[in-house]
């Protein structure tokens, strides 16, 4: 089974990268390898780096950049923002629904009411909790990837604290140093605006009685390893970035600790994970959250983003229906696709998976950052037969999917351009509106024929560049 | 019967404590098997006390104390007429449960407090035998967990696996509930775990005091679900249905979700003075005479 190549269609360069491509062959290899090292270099001086999980001791990694910048076109990419609109804005009713609606989706048959019940990310403390407009995922990272075909695709949806952004944006910054001549010959949409767009959107849930909200960002603190991206996204907004100890609840009101005495927070940009937010409700043995803070929610005095509870949703046993979910809420088609998804809990499904392991993927529901995954045709007998025995014993555990073959893209690898697989992440807010981040991060499997493009599994990233319609403008190299 | 209860759990704090955030779950139920005629907290020092129905229905009372205290007394008082026990019409039969598993999930999956093993899902099975009808399988799995644990106050801690309880062989309230609890769901019957107060001397033997008024504990059972019937409860740590000296104050997956004080504070170390729950029949004479 071939790929689709982002690049190279069946006539030669695509249009849209005819450009670029010339542009690399002008500089030619040697000079690309020196601007790969100043690049590294780049990253390295801002102290962009983010921590590979599961080595003992934690393992520190520079960004890992590709020179090579993914280009999407005008069509492709309002086909991309129109699915993700409709798929956000359903998430976002099931959200409210599940948790302050009264269950409809369930009660009329739509998801199995077990099903939503027995995901890990279900929080029954949720229920009640007043999300103004709506709005759950103020953030909302939705992965795609490319079929064979070049079908855009969502892999799956990122709804509790989904990282990545700050990638995004340094991206393009470098971009614009390492390969300004490459920005001459395009109308790129800018991304610079995300701390603006994101700051409107919290300023627009902050309580309804609330005129000039005080929103911060809460991090867990400089141990966690997304934390140079909330002191940076605290940055680009201009707001405060709190540790919990920083805030505390006085009669379900929460203030800030400041050098002036206390002040009044209204919406909390929160990258500490459901578990550790309060101690009081959550785990007690938490200290990075805020006693008192879900009281606070409860009663409407704070808005909390993302909300409270949206594993729920992002659980990969729910992913299945979201299909079925925006037909039901908007009496729509969905506009980008699920990748065909086998449910291990449904026993004709089961058998289907078991007669077929060898050619599907096997992924457990709860885990994030590609862990756990079991490719089918990659896997030896011992672990085909370990997976079987896992999708027996824990049937809802764990779904199985089709392969996809991810689309390449060629990617700057030992002094040369070889073709590696890609995945997209853009990035999807939501507060008066739903506003997608033009682009998003494209992650790369480095390694050569991998589908595994996490960066915590050894992928880099690509800067995203959608091309305006004439309505955007160029960016100026700096 | 008509019951007077009163909840009283006091801390003495050694250094100053503050920033003091609490969750109170002690109000009893409203509900087919008891009407709740008056509920009160009060907390000392003075704070607002704001409550809410939380997603199992249980009334939880939330407050705090940001300013430095060194002593922290809840107290909340509640009036209730409880029924006598009801035994189900035993013509459900287990394959009637087949319907409601989907719709009851949650009492039927593992919870942090019952988590089960073979031996206790063997044991489950040793106890039907080859009963069918939900009420027998039920009081069977009950008398199982009552002959199976010793009741040991002070035996286990909060928390414990219950696997280790069935081990171990002894354990309080809360350890027959889980453990009754987890037997239950091994076999596919939903079950869940109710907090509440007992008016009786012992825990064990659950009869009607001669004392009017008694101190006890805040006490723990079950329910399993009855098809056609609903929830049914059952206390296996005095091997009886739930009855008239059993007040409910709400139920959950196990004890996490019902627990009766939650709390978090700053400061220094904490010397509980313990939970005191006084329990009195209400003298309607006395009050036919008004």
């Amino acid at each position: 089974m071939g790929s689709f190549d982002e690049v190279h269609g069946p006539d030669g360069v695509r249009a849209h990268y005819q450009a670029l491509m010339n542009r690399l062959a002008e500089i030619g290899d040697a000079e690309l390898a020196d601007r790969l090292g100043l690049l590294d270099s780049f990253f390295r001086t801002l102290g962009i780096t983010f921590a590979v999980t599961g080595h003992e001791g934690g393992l520190e990694r520079t960004w890992p950049m590709d020179l090579v910048p993914r280009i999407i076109p005008p069509d492709e990419w309002s086909h991309i923002e129109s699915g993700l609109v409709q798929r956000v804005t359903v998430l976002n009713r099931f959200l409210d629904d599940l948790y302050v609606g009264g269950q409809q989706a369930i009660n009329d048959g739509v998801i199995p009411r077990w099903l939503v019940e027995s995901a890990d990310g279900y929080v029954r403390e949720a229920h009640g909790i007043p999300a103004p407009r709506g709005s759950r995922c103020v953030v909302a990272g939705i992965d795609i990837v490319r079929d064979d075909e070049g079908t855009y695709r969502v892999l799956e949806d990122n709804l509790r604290v989904p990282s990545g952004i700050s990638y995004v944006l340094e991206n393009r910054v470098a971009m614009t140093r390492i390969l300004p001549v490459g920005f001459a010959s395009h109308v790129i949409r800018p991304v610079d605006h995300y701390g603006a767009s994101l700051l409107r959107a919290l300023r627009a849930i902050a309580p309804p009685s609330v005129d000039d909200p005080t929103v911060v960002v809460l991090t867990p603190g400089v141990a966690n390893s997304a934390y140079f991206e909330h002191a940076f996204l605290a940055r680009q907004m201009g707001i405060e970035l709190v540790e919990g100890r920083d805030l505390l609840v006085d009669d379900r009101h929460v203030f800030m600790r400041t050098t002036k005495g206390l002040k009044r927070v209204d919406v909390i940009y929160r990258r500490v994970n459901d578990e550790f937010l309060d101690p009081v409700v959550f785990r007690q043995d938490s200290l990075l959250g805020v006693p008192g803070l879900h009281g606070a929610a409860r009663a409407g005095t704070v808005t909390i983003a993302n909300a409270i509870g949206n594993g729920a949703v992002d659980d990969k046993g729910v992913y299945p229906y979201i299909p079925a979910l925006i037909e039901y809420y908007l009496g729509e088609e969905p506009i980008l696709p699920n990748v065909t998804t086998y449910l291990p809990w449904e026993p004709d499904q089961l058998e289907v998976i078991l007669g077929r392991l060898d050619q599907l993927v096997v992924k457990p529901v709860a885990e994030a950052g590609g862990y756990g995954i079991v490719i089918g045709s990659a896997a030896d007998e011992a672990t085909l037969a370990a997976t079987a025995d896992a999708l027996h014993s824990n049937p809802r555990g764990y779904i199985a999917q089709e392969i996809v073959q991810l689309s390449t893209h060629p990617t700057f690898v030992d002094g040369h351009l070889e073709p590696r697989h890609v995945d997209l992440r853009p990035f999807v807010l939501s507060g008066d509106r739903i506003e997608v981040v033009p682009g998003g991060l494209t992650r790369v499997a480095m390694r050569k024929g991998s589908l595994i493009v996490n960066s915590s599994q050894g992928g880099g990233s690509k800067d995203t560049w959608v091309l305006g319609n004439g309505g955007g403008h160029a960016v100026t190299p700096r | 019967m008509r019951l007077e209860i009163r909840y009283l759990n006091e801390f003495n704090y050694r250094e100053p404590a503050w920033e003091s955030h609490n969750l109170l779950r002690a109000c009893p139920a409203n509900d087919d098997h008891q009407r709740l005629i008056a509920y009160q907290v009060d907390v000392t020092p003075t704070t607002r006390v704001h409550s809410y129905t939380d997603y199992w229905g249980t009334r939880v009372d939330e407050f705090g104390i940001v300013e430095p205290h060194r002593d922290l007394r809840i107290m909340a008082e509640s009036t209730v007429e409880t029924a006598t026990a009801q035994v189900p019409p035993g013509d459900a039969t287990v394959d009637a449960l087949a319907t409601v598993r989907a719709e009851l999930s949650s009492f039927l999956r593992p919870s942090p407090h019952a988590i089960w093993n073979e031996p206790i899902e063997e044991a489950a099975r040793v106890a039907v035998g080859g009963a069918v009808d939900v009420v027998d399988v039920a009081t069977a799995v009950s008398d199982m967990v009552t002959s199976t644990l010793d009741y040991v106050p002070g035996a286990t801690y909060v928390g414990v696996d219950v696997a280790d309880v069935m081990s171990q062989g002894k354990g309080v309230c809360q350890d027959f509930a889980h453990l009754g609890i987890a037997m239950y769901r091994s076999i596919g019957i939903p079950a869940r775990y109710v907090s509440g107060y007992l008016y009786a001397t012992e825990q064990t033997t659950a009869v009607a005091p001669d004392e009017p008024e008694l101190s006890v504990q805040t006490h723990a059972w079950l329910e399993v679900f009855v098809p056609g019937y609903g929830w049914w409860g059952l206390d296996p740590t005095n091997a009886q249905p739930v009855g008239e000296l059993h007040v409910k104050i709400g139920h959950g997956r196990d004890y996490q979700d019902v627990m009766p004080l939650r709390g978090v504070y700053h400061g220094g170390a904490d010397h509980q003075l313990g939970v005191q729950v006084r329990i009195s029949r209400e003298r309607l004479t006395q009050m036919a005479e008004q």
